[in-house]
């Protein structure tokens, strides 16, 4: 049972991390590079945060609005002007995203190691199921649940998400009934940064905080998008989950064969579901 | 007339013929000692390579900046944390006319190099690469290590064994080949010492959770958990571990488990883990004490013992190459290969001249919080354990 409770929080903490990056293709149909160097961005503003004010939830609060700040005016500036160009050019600059944000962390605040302690009011392990189960996890699955929910009624129930969907499916047609389409993928590129640092911030308290972190978890990003179908939220949420509980399983009862789980479930995905197991059709930028 | 004729040509082309030889000798003392400086100043162990070279930096300005009469010039170069970059920009700077390399950081890199010091016949001197293979009987002639092996420290964490009296251990091991060896070597080496090894979980490198082996050590009945990661992922477990309060009820304990600065990153969880410890500011010696003052007055930090370690090595290779009086390498390998440094920062090292391995004392110590002026978690040495216990005879 314990394995369940912890293949919850690893399935929601994967969900918090790849959201964004599926909500942005989803959306725009820009592969976003840089996902990870956002949410590591995500983590050291957190960090900043707390070394200032002491508190985990302002920064929980505050830095995703941050780094969503960014993302806007990334948005604006380098994007926009290549949304009715080749891929290859939007891939490049989000590539350069990369090498602008690490450069830019690396200057703030150094090559240290930062730390994010645990809240304190998650810092005692809870005795669940014959196991200490930290405190932590357990807001990790009630926190990731609640923003899978508001992102789900976000984009398929609310009006904001109508039109969302409407411009990503023909913005010349959302054009012509008078949704300004440019503010639609500025605030979707901006919620898609968020999520990302989000996901830094929920993730700060159990890893170290360095340079390279963005990158160790961009490949987990991509094996989520991959596997629950490129741009759906459901479909993250549900390959979050797959990933999740096959990781919590495989590390129970064989620990080397983990990264091998994975990739045998991202292959037989792609093999049996190339577009992934959630996908759906006529989604363009 | 011929006859000398013949002579006297015969003379002149002799000496023709030495002329450019004795050319070569004098073209052979440089304008000075280049020394080709590969370490990794970003990817996965970026923050390694500023201590090291601030390590290597106060070493030569220790010596007014020259050896053999001649200014000392480093040519750093970043290889990213991977071999590939470390071979390519070493070979552009022996191309330039470097004498010999220092680095790298990791030990894929360091192998990398190694090759390229044995095919160009240029020295290379490894003062924090671990891997056993590095130094080797009948291995490469021109490296040099003056830092710890993973052997050695996986040797350590069973003489703590023994000493703190631990009967069941856990371990978590990263899996990539020379941690599974170390591990394979610790299981063996403590079931003859009688103590039982009741669990060991392989964790991909790079791993980012560690919560399912952390509850299973926690249900476990082990009283010491052997912890063979380091770096990110030694932080990660550790901040894991802590939040279920592992390290309340269980000793854990790692061969490159903790320092100052990967104490720094874990946080509190981080009190009371035992960890080998390659060189510390606090061992009490006269050239430790004058080189700690003078880091700080230089850096105003403490040195890590990256820092440490690159300064004690290039400190003792420099005086070699000094007590030979010549520029010749060859002579500077044979004289490093038999030498002792009765005075570096850890006390006595000897060169082993089987494998270029320095076989020194073993640092072993634990997390404490610090008092100021001292880093807030500052690792206590708490034992030291003699070379006979660390390193195999090697002839």
């Amino acid at each position: 049972m314990s394995t369940i409770v912890i293949g919850l929080s690893l399935s929601f903490l994967l969900f918090l991390l790849a959201a964004g990056l599926t909500l942005i293709f989803g959306m725009l149909g820009v592969i976003n590079f840089a996902h990870g160097a956002l949410y590591m961005l995500g983590a050291y503003v957190c960090y900043q945060i707390v070394h200032w004010t002491g508190s985990f939830w302002i920064g929980l609060a505050f830095a995703p609005l941050v780094v969503a700040a960014l993302g806007a005016a990334m948005e604006v500036i380098t994007l926009r002007p290549v949304y009715n160009r080749d891929h290859i050019y939007q891939l490049l600059l989000t590539f350069g995203f990369i090498l602008v944000i690490e450069e830019s962390v690396r200057l703030i605040w150094g090559l240290d190691y930062k730390q994010v302690p645990t809240p304190a009011l998650f810092s005692q392990p809870i005795a669940l199921f014959g196991s200490q189960i930290p405190s932590y996890r357990l807001f990790i699955i009630g926190f990731g649940a609640l923003v899978s929910v508001l992102l789900f009624l976000l984009l398929d129930r609310s009006r904001l998400g109508m039109v969302i969907r409407a411009a990503s499916s023909d913005s010349e047609m959302a054009q012509t009934l008078g949704v300004d389409v440019s503010k639609v993928r500025t605030a979707v590129f901006a919620l898609g940064s968020g999520l990302a640092a989000l996901g830094g911030v929920v993730a700060a308290p159990l890893v170290p905080i360095e340079l390279g972190m963005g990158f160790s978890v961009i490949i987990d990003c991509f094996v989520v998008v991959i596997i629950g179908g490129l741009g759906n939220i459901k479909g993250a949420i549900f390959a979050a989950l797959l990933l999740g509980m096959a990781r919590a399983a495989g590390f129970t009862y064989a620990p080397e064969w983990v990264e091998l789980i994975t990739f045998v479930l991202l292959i037989a995905t792609l093999m049996t579901r190339p577009a992934g197991l959630f996908s759906r059709k006529g989604r363009a930028a | 007339m011929h006859r000398r004729a013949f002579l006297l040509s015969s003379a002149g082309a002799a000496l023709s013929a030495l002329a450019p030889a004795t050319g070569v000798l004098a073209a052979d003392e440089p304008a000075d000692f280049h020394i080709a400086g590969i370490l990794a100043f970003s990817g996965a162990y970026g923050i390694i390579g500023k201590d090291m070279r601030q390590g290597v930096e106060l070493a030569i300005a220790d010596r007014g900046g020259k050896v053999l009469g001649k200014p000392i010039r480093v040519s750093w170069e970043d290889d990213e944390t991977k071999p590939q970059p470390a071979v390519q920009k070493a070979t552009r700077l022996l191309a330039g006319g470097a004498q010999m390399m220092f680095g790298a950081v990791g030990s894929a890199s360091t192998l990398a190099l190694q090759g390229l010091a044995d095919q160009r016949k240029i020295p290379l001197l490894v003062t924090i690469s671990a891997d056993d293979k590095i130094t080797r009987p009948n291995g490469s002639r021109y490296t040099f290590r003056t830092s710890n092996t993973l052997g050695m420290e996986i040797r350590m964490c069973l003489e703590f064994a023994k000493v703190k009296g631990l009967k069941k251990i856990y371990g978590v091991t990263a899996d990539y080949q020379a941690t599974r060896d170390g591990w394979e070597l610790f299981a063996s080496e403590a079931k003859k010492a009688g103590i039982e090894i009741v669990g060991n979980d392989y964790a991909p490198l790079g791993n980012r959770d560690y919560s399912v082996i952390v509850d299973k050590m926690a249900k476990s009945d082990a009283d010491g958990i052997a912890v063979m990661v380091t770096g990110n992922d030694a932080v990660t477990f550790l901040k894991q571990s802590g939040q279920v309060g592992l390290n309340k009820t269980k000793t854990q304990f790692g061969p490159v488990l903790q320092d100052e600065t990967l104490a720094a990153a874990v946080g509190p969880a981080a009190v009371g883990v035992y960890s080998g410890v390659r060189y510390h500011f606090t061992v009490d010696n006269p050239a430790n004490k004058k080189f700690v003052e003078a880091y700080r007055a230089k850096y105003n930090e403490w040195p890590s013992s990256f820092a440490g370690e690159a300064y004690d090595g290039i400190s003792w290779w420099l005086d070699i190459v000094e007590s030979t009086k010549s520029w010749d390498r060859e002579a500077w390998v044979d004289a490093f290969a038999k030498s002792t440094r009765e005075n570096s920062l850890e006390g006595k090292k000897v060169m082993r001249a089987c494998d270029h391995q320095a076989a020194q004392v073993g640092l072993w110590g634990v997390v404490t919080e610090g008092q100021a002026p001292l880093p807030p978690l500052t690792m206590k040495i708490t034992d030291v354990f003699d070379a006979s216990k660390l390193f195999d005879v090697c002839s």
